[in-house]
Formats: structure tokens, C-alpha cells, sequence
């Protein structure tokens, strides 16, 4: 997976125009895995805290 | 000592909430934590950054629109905002309430954080770093695409200027898609939504304030 958009100018040579736009999907879902570890945790807490609480 | 009522940095936005009188009706009492001011800096922040995100990702996953006019008239509001979020922070020295400390560390074993915890400070600096390497950059590019404050001109730098220009301006959009994201999230959990509530009433309630804050370090303006 690339990380830069690249370009040309007018003499050929590669130039970087920005980042990849396949980074977009990385940065969503790499909310989306927060978010999901966030409550893995969470749920996880919950329920050791009920079983020590009988 | 005796904690003082209402700490410094606390103002006192409603005496009672209660008939119970005494304790109770102090208790019940509600603390103001975002002046009007703060909340509307948030929300327009919110709104335009929204505005930014949609406006700049939207065509790259295919929904095509005329997006630069709006883009660029949200950046300037979202400039102006962080602006005036700066210069009031600064004269009102209350630039290190944000700022992550050592000291915030204690919080991992359980101490009580002072106004902001150590999670707030460190979304606070992500946000900073996100937004005013989005500004730095897109004033710039703003000339290279040419608004009614700045004549086009696409010479100003090197292509391989530009370029880079874009990568962090692009870095920035991503890391603030990403931060947008989390941020939500986490005004909207249940234990947390005290504070969501704050961003749009302004207060939260004194036993709020004692049960998940220390008043001391709240009134040293920590």
C-alpha cells in the first residue's frame, strides 16, 4: 500500500501531491477499533466486577 | 483547610437545586465549567470541522460535489475560532489548564483529576496538533486555489512544495477524522455524558464535580 499520491512535473520527475487516499480507511477504522476495544474492555470489566460481586 | 465553595476556576452558576435546604441543597447545587463563550467556541469548532471533513472526504469516496467554496469558508471560520480560542486562553493565562503534566500521571492509579483529566488533555493536544497543522497548511493552499482574501497563485512555491503542503494538510484531515470519531464516542458513554451536558448547559452538578474531580487541584487551576 502506498502512503504518498504521486505526481509528475513537467521534466517527468515523481513529485509527492499528498497522501494515499488509501489511508482514509485506515484512519476510519482504526476509530472503529478503539471504539470496539473501548467496549471489549468495558464489557469485559463489567462482567469480572458482577462475578466478584457474586 | 476547608474546601472553599465555589473552588477558584469554579463558578458558582445556580446556589440550589433542592428545598432540602443545608447540605442537600448544596450538594445539588450546580458548578459552572464551560462559559458560554468556551461552548460556543466548541460547537462552531464541531460544526465546521464537520463541515471541513465532509466537504474534503465526501468526493474522494465518490459523492461529487462543488466542495471548495464551502471548504474554504469553513477553514476561515475554523481559523478565526481557534484564533480567538488562543488569544483568550493566553490572556487569561489559562493555556496550562490543558496542557498534559507529570503530575497527571497519578491519575492511573486512581487519583482524581483536576478540572481536565489526563484522556481530556491528551484529546485537547491531538485536537491543537490536528487543527493548527490543518490551518498552517490550508492558508496556503488557500492562495493556491484562490479566494476573495488571497489571489491565486499557484507559483508562490515549488511543486514539491505544495506537495508537501498537502501531505500534512491531508495527515491533518485523516487524524482529525480519526479524533472526531473517538471523541464522539466517548461524549456519548454513560459515565462520561456529565460531561457532554457541561458542553451544553455549562454546568454539572457539585456531586459531579466531588465524586469524579479533585476540588483542591481544581482550585489550584490544575
Amino acid at each position: 500500500m502506498s502512503i504518498f499520491r504521486m505526481g509528475h512535473d513537467e521534466w517527468g520527475r515523481q513529485l509527492v501531491n499528498g497522501l494515499s487516499w488509501n489511508l482514509l480507511p485506515v484512519a476510519f477504522w482504526a476509530g472503529v477499533a478503539v471504539i470496539m476495544g473501548h467496549l471489549v474492555v468495558r464489557t469485559l470489566a463489567a462482567r469480572r466486577r458482577r462475578r466478584r460481586e457474586g | 483547610m476547608a474546601a472553599q465553595y465555589p473552588p477558584a476556576g469554579v463558578e458558582l452558576a445556580a446556589s440550589t437545586r433542592s428545598a432540602a435546604g443545608g447540605d442537600a441543597a448544596e450538594s445539588h447545587g450546580r458548578v459552572t465549567r464551560h462559559a458560554g463563550i468556551d461552548r460556543l467556541f466548541h460547537w462552531l469548532v464541531a460544526v465546521t470541522m464537520l463541515v471541513l471533513l465532509a466537504t474534503s472526504l465526501l468526493p474522494v469516496i465518490g459523492i461529487r460535489f462543488a466542495w471548495v467554496e464551502v471548504h474554504w469558508i469553513a477553514g476561515i471560520l475554523l481559523s478565526g475560532a481557534v484564533l480567538f480560542h488562543i488569544l483568550r486562553a493566553a490572556l487569561r493565562k489559562k493555556l496550562r489548564i490543558v496542557v498534559p503534566r507529570p503530575a497527571d500521571l497519578a491519575e492511573l492509579a486512581g487519583a482524581r483529576p483536576g478540572k481536565y483529566s489526563i484522556a481530556q488533555k491528551l484529546t485537547h493536544t491531538a485536537f491543537a496538533m490536528a487543527l493548527l497543522t490543518a490551518i498552517g497548511t490550508g492558508v496556503p493552499l488557500m492562495i493556491k486555489a484562490g479566494t476573495p482574501f488571497f489571489e491565486r497563485d499557484p507559483y508562490r512555491f515549488s511543486l514539491s512544495t505544495w506537495g508537501w503542503l498537502t501531505v500534512l494538510h491531508d495527515l491533518a484531515a485523516f487524524l482529525s477524522l480519526f479524533l472526531v470519531m473517538v471523541h464522539m464516542y466517548f461524549s456519548l458513554r454513560p459515565e462520561k455524558r456529565m460531561y457532554l451536558r457541561a458542553m451544553i448547559s455549562g454546568g454539572m452538578t457539585r456531586d459531579e464535580l466531588r465524586q469524579y474531580h479533585d476540588e483542591q487541584r481544581v482550585q489550584r487551576g490544575e
